[in-house]
């Protein structure tokens, strides 16, 4: 998936002021790039994120999907593309937890309609990729955290998409587990030619990012 | 996934709460099947009152007082004066005197719907009165004499009377030679016996305190009741469209009551569901961010809440028909003094199925409407608000 952004703006209102969470942003994701978007809390990352993973509305500006306008979607085709193309990977691992790692793996599955005995199948697979394959049961309260973001990858997974958002994956992790994370992210996006946007402030993945914007006051520059 | 599964645990994440809201809506039901078949139950037996002199002019003193065909008090009729004199009126088909005495002797109380009654009626005149019923396994025979009596099939059960049992009413030994076999209320609570054997058992010899006319052919009833106040003095001539309005005003302004009532409970459950599932919905914030970012659509959370208030309302449903039938029956058997013994079996004519379909039915969509609201809420839940208001 081919990811550019044009100008985009997103402006809060808070009481009686404006605030520019993302200012007139420039961004081009290409097909299997992995992107890493740096920047302190409050500059303005998730909110982009949010843009570019089609889950808020620009004030201003566009962003286009494969060369097409995204603004021109109605709700319900928006909700296809996440479904179908995109996936999220959040800070606070954002599981059901009613539901066992496996369940919440097939989740999206069974939202695209894909047939119960593939899409448990497919979540037994992605959960042994990201090394949960002895956790399938278990509920998120029954893991650790970096077990949680392992699930939260696979959920991610789960309807190949072609773009995968992550904000602050590493986030909430221990040192080691965060590269665990790193690299699997990092493996993702070579073996499955997935692209990867991550908002981080960790190194680990600033290091394997092919592209690093830095993001302040909503601004965004090329770093690297 | 099934949506089933998943609603069902979403449900019971806040176990508490998700129980109480259950037996709120369960004690909702059971109010509503208790009071709503324990009136409907009053209303049927005040109707089948009528049903021993349908389609006949019902003559009675002018000072009784006269529940639909039941005569409650007030004065009796000189009995061979009276039939003659009705005898007499043009129009007339048929005369059959009747005392009607109440009670038995089982509670001594006079109630408004009393719970048993003897019928004396002329022997040969039986199905005058109460009709075509036959007698349980078409075992015995209406009294041919004036020492048997014919017994209902309620108040045989709870006596423990059959046919040839010896029964004492008012220090006459009678011996039962008939159970009555009938779901109407007035026959399976009676004695019937013949009238100058009630004349003599209840002290009131010469007298009765009903008389049927049937009109002949080609009169109304309202016609012959005209005769009969323009020939008989001192009574009162009464058609079934007449005794009806006496009751049916109070019958319909108990129902319209009992209506409102039950709207008032099924409200309240609306309102607890409702604010069992806006609590809900505003503590799964999160979940429902997370199922809009990863493209659920949005009839699928709607469908869930909703789905999740429903299967409230199929819970405490089932929960308050169970009860509710129970509580109905136990009523009835305190307002009539019948042991529940022999209400538990016929438990389907105290509460008729249709209505607990019906309440059921009810409490589902009510709860299914409770759910509506907390459905839109959750719909409008966004990722980006609820992530923005987390960091």
């Amino acid at each position: 998936m081919k990811l550019r952004t044009v100008n985009l703006t997103r402006v809060y209102r808070r009481g009686s002021s404006d605030i520019v969470a993302v200012n007139k942003v420039n961004l081009t994701v290409e097909p299997a790039e992995f992107v890493a978007v740096v920047g302190p809390s409050g500059s303005g990352k998730t909110t982009l994120l949010n843009l570019i993973g089609l889950n808020d509305y620009p004030t201003s500006g566009k962003v286009f999907i494969d060369g097409s306008d995204a603004s021109v979607l109605s709700g319900g085709e928006r909700r296809k593309v996440r479904l179908f193309r995109m996936g999220f990977v959040f800070q606070t691992f954002n599981l059901l937890p009613t539901l066992s790692a496996l369940e919440n793996v097939e989740l999206p599955m069974a939202l695209a309609g894909v047939a119960q005995r593939e899409q448990r199948e497919k979540a037994v697979r992605l959960l042994e990729i990201v090394g949960l394959g002895n956790r399938l049961f278990h509920r998120p309260k029954e893991l650790s955290m970096g077990e949680m973001q392992r699930v939260a990858i696979a959920r991610a997974l789960a309807n190949d998409p072609e773009l995968i958002i992550a904000d602050e994956p590493t986030g909430e992790l221990d040192s080691k587990t965060a590269r665990e994370i790193v690299s699997l992210l990092s493996e993702i996006n070579k073996e499955r030619k997935a692209s990867v946007v991550v908002a981080t402030h960790d190194e680990k993945i600033v290091d394997v990012a092919q592209r690093v914007y830095r993001m302040v006051d909503g601004v965004l520059s090329l770093e690297r | 996934m099934r949506l089933l599964t998943f609603c069902l645990r979403n449900l019971f994440r806040r176990k508490t709460r998700t129980c109480l809201c259950i037996i709120g809506v369960a004690l909702a039901t059971m109010f509503v099947i208790a009071v709503g078949s324990t009136s409907m139950r009053y209303v049927t037996v005040v109707r089948e009152l009528n049903v021993l002199f349908s389609e006949k002019v019902m003559v009675v003193s002018e000072n009784a007082i006269v529940v639909q065909a039941v005569p409650i008090g007030g004065g009796l009729l000189p009995e061979n004066y009276t039939v003659k004199r009705l005898w007499k009126v043009d129009g007339v088909e048929d005369v059959v005197p009747v005392l009607f005495v109440t009670p038995v002797g089982i509670g001594d109380t006079i109630q408004l719907v009393p719970v048993n009654f003897t019928m004396g009626i002329p022997v040969g005149k039986w199905t005058a009165v109460i009709g075509p019923t036959p007698l349980r396994g078409n075992v015995g025979h209406f009294p041919s004499d004036e020492s048997e009596v014919v017994v209902g099939c309620s108040l045989a059960d709870q006596c423990n009377w059959t046919v040839g049992s010896s029964i004492v009413v008012n220090g006459y030994r009678l011996n039962v030679s008939g159970v009555l076999d009938s779901k109407v209320a007035l026959i399976a609570r009676s004695l019937v016996m013949p009238l100058k054997l009630a004349q003599k058992v209840y002290g009131y010899p010469g007298s009765v305190n009903i008389i049927a006319v049937a009109p002949a052919d080609g009169v109304s009833e309202a016609d012959l009741a005209d005769r009969i106040k323009g020939n008989v003095s001192h009574v009162k001539a009464l058609t079934e469209e007449e005794r009806n309005d006496v009751v049916e005003p109070v019958l319909a302004e108990l129902g319209t009551w009992i209506m409102g009532i039950q709207t008032a409970v099924f409200v309240l459950s609306l309102i607890l569901v409702m604010t069992v599932m806006m609590m809900s919905v505003s503590e799964r914030r999160r979940d429902f961010a997370t199922l809009d970012a990863v493209g659920a659509p949005l009839s699928y959370v709607f469908r869930a809440v909703v789905f999740e208030a429903l299967l409230i309302g199929v819970f405490g449903g089932v929960l308050g028909v169970v009860c509710g039938s129970i509580l109905a029956v136990v009523l009835a058997s305190l307002y009539t003094n019948i042991p529940l013994s022999l209400f538990f079996p016929s438990l389907f004519d105290v509460v008729p199925p249709l209505y607990m379909v019906e309440v059921f039915s009810g409490v589902v969509i009510v709860c299914c409407a409770g759910g509506l609201v907390p459905a839109l809420n959750a719909v409008r839940v966004r990722v980006a608000e609820v992530l923005r208001a987390e960091y």
